[in-house]
């Protein structure tokens, strides 16, 4: 089968000289709920920005569900929703127009768009600011709005960086009810967050970066069964001392 | 594709869809600032048509068989069809990559053919409107004259789009406002002063006559003069050359440097 995400060698060294992400290699299967863990500048967003488009790999290839990102990039980017994890919105657009112009760069013609973007307004509760300005919005409302824009042209990976930072609670047990939802129909799922307790709740799979390596990939089943669970395994695998990271309450 | 398997070319060939979004979402940000946007540049061309046309230009002779208001005009308006256009792009370019916006583009499936064309076209729809303002309020002083309406079309359509692949370097390479404002205050402005405006070259002294020719803003305003009242101080063929290179190597640049990914891509 081929796979929905597929990274081989991937190497980002910066203009300015930081080698971002070191020879990654990585595979995601369809239909994967997928956790990428790592603590900040591991590569986590390098990573992601080489996916959709938004970095240039400096080498190695990345796949698509077979379709290379760089030489089939309408193709590949086609099949790809991303909400990044800082809002990179013209904050003065209204939020109707926002989503409705994504699908319109997606090449989707106006029936089809306008349609799909009522129902995501409706979807992610929006109905009552469609016409608000962006930059009037709450930071909950903020990040629903980002998350229908990825999924306007209805792609089949979704990747979603930190998607509910700074939320509240109830959104976020929304968001995560949506996006069970979502790969419950088929959507793969690509997911980088610093809630442990996300990424145990939410996905079938973890890898773990860092210093733009990935030392640790597989099942989450093989990281929570470990003794003190996600963390303690996240915490060895980026060099940290998992004894010092608990402090039991007295 | 829900098991996965490999999609074949699903694309059209050419993303026309993608491009108009590019010019209706240009348009939705300047209608949020109309006055700046052409309010401003046909109060500036009323005044410069009512003080250096209408006030001064009544004291001064025919040039070349024109009341000097006529000669003045096309000055004035390639004065702000210029403008329009390096603001148009430079600002939509920079501020789609200050507020982060550019990312909506490229992580979607636009090329960068579709990118540039999509910039140009909404610099020439700004432009053309600009100097249709222009013609309009010239006429409140009766000297809306055109000679020849597509040579008039062709000096407006290629200087804007000179002037706005120009836009677009800049706008890739400003860093900050004070960046985006250099070019004009220190190049445009002077230059296009300089090009002709308010004088014939014949006006000037000898040896600044040569810095006249050497100056591509005297070719754009003897163009448009030409295809207005028909008033012309040099080749006109040569200016339209000078039209194209400039196009050619401002499009040349702009198109590698959005290959390299230029201010747009990490």
């Amino acid at each position: 089968m081929t796979p929905a995400l597929k990274i081989s060698h991937l190497t980002k060294l910066y203009r300015r000289g930081t080698l971002a992400v070191d020879d990654l290699s990585l595979e995601v299967e369809p239909g994967d709920f997928f956790g990428f863990l790592g603590p900040n500048g591991a590569g986590k967003s390098t990573t992601i920005n080489c996916i959709t488009g938004i970095a240039s790999p400096t080498s190695g290839t990345i796949e698509v569900f077979g379709v290379d990102t760089v030489k089939r990039y309408r193709d590949a980017r086609r099949l790809i929703g991303m909400s990044p994890q800082e809002f990179n919105v013209d904050t003065f657009a209204k939020v109707y127009d926002i989503i409705d112009w994504m699908g319109g760069y997606f090449g989707m013609r106006a029936a089809e768009r306008h349609a799909r973007v009522d129902m995501l307004i409706e979807k992610f509760d929006l109905v009552a600011h469609g016409k608000k300005q962006f930059r009037d919005l709450s930071g909950g409302l903020k990040r629903r709005v980002i998350l229908a824009r990825s999924l306007v042209h209805d792609p089949q990976l979704l990747i979603l960086d930190e998607p509910t930072a700074g939320v509240d609670v109830e959104l976020r047990r929304d968001l995560w009810r949506y996006l069970q939802e979502l790969n419950k129909e088929g959507k793969t799922i690509f997911l980088t967050s610093h809630y442990l307790e996300e990424i145990e709740r939410l996905c079938q799979t973890i890898a773990i970066i860092y210093d733009g390596k990935i030392v640790r990939h597989g099942p989450k089943k093989e990281f929570v069964d470990e003794p003190g669970g996600l963390e303690a395994a996240y915490l060895r695998a980026t060099g940290a001392e998992p004894d010092h990271a608990v402090v039991p309450a007295s | 594709m829900k098991d996965g398997s490999a999609v074949s070319d699903v694309g059209p060939v050419f993303n026309w869809i993608g491009l108009w979004t590019i010019v209706r979402r240009e348009w939705s940000r300047l209608m949020r600032v109309p006055v700046q946007a052409f309010i401003a540049p046909w109060i500036s061309a009323l005044l410069f048509i009512f003080i250096f046309g209408f006030v001064v230009g009544g004291r001064i002779a025919l040039i070349g068989g024109h009341h000097y208001l006529e000669f003045v005009l096309p000055g004035i308006l390639m004065l702000n069809v210029v403008n329009a256009a390096f603001l148009q792009s430079s600002s939509q370019i920079y501020f789609s990559r200050f507020l982060r916006y550019v990312e909506e583009s490229l992580v979607s499936p636009l090329s960068y053919a579709e990118m540039i064309a999509g910039v140009l076209s909404v610099v020439i729809v700004r432009s053309v409107i600009t100097a249709i303002g222009i013609l309009v309020i010239a006429s409140l002083f009766g000297v809306t004259h055109i000679q020849s309406v597509w040579e008039f079309l062709y000096w407006v359509v290629s200087v804007s789009v000179v002037f706005g692949l120009l836009g677009i370097i800049i706008g890739l390479w400003a860093n900050n406002f004070e960046q985006l404002t250099i070019l004009n205050v220190f190049f445009i402005t002077p230059l296009s002063f300089v090009g002709g405006v308010f004088n014939t070259v014949n006006m000037l002294p000898k040896w600044m006559q040569w810095v006249a020719y050497a100056n591509p803003f005297f070719y754009f305003i003897n163009g448009l003069r030409h295809a207005m009242i028909g008033f012309n101080e040099a080749n006109e063929w040569l200016g339209v050359g000078v039209t194209l290179a400039l196009a050619a190597v401002m499009a040349v640049t702009v198109w590698r440097l959005f290959s390299i990914g230029y201010g747009l891509r990490e």
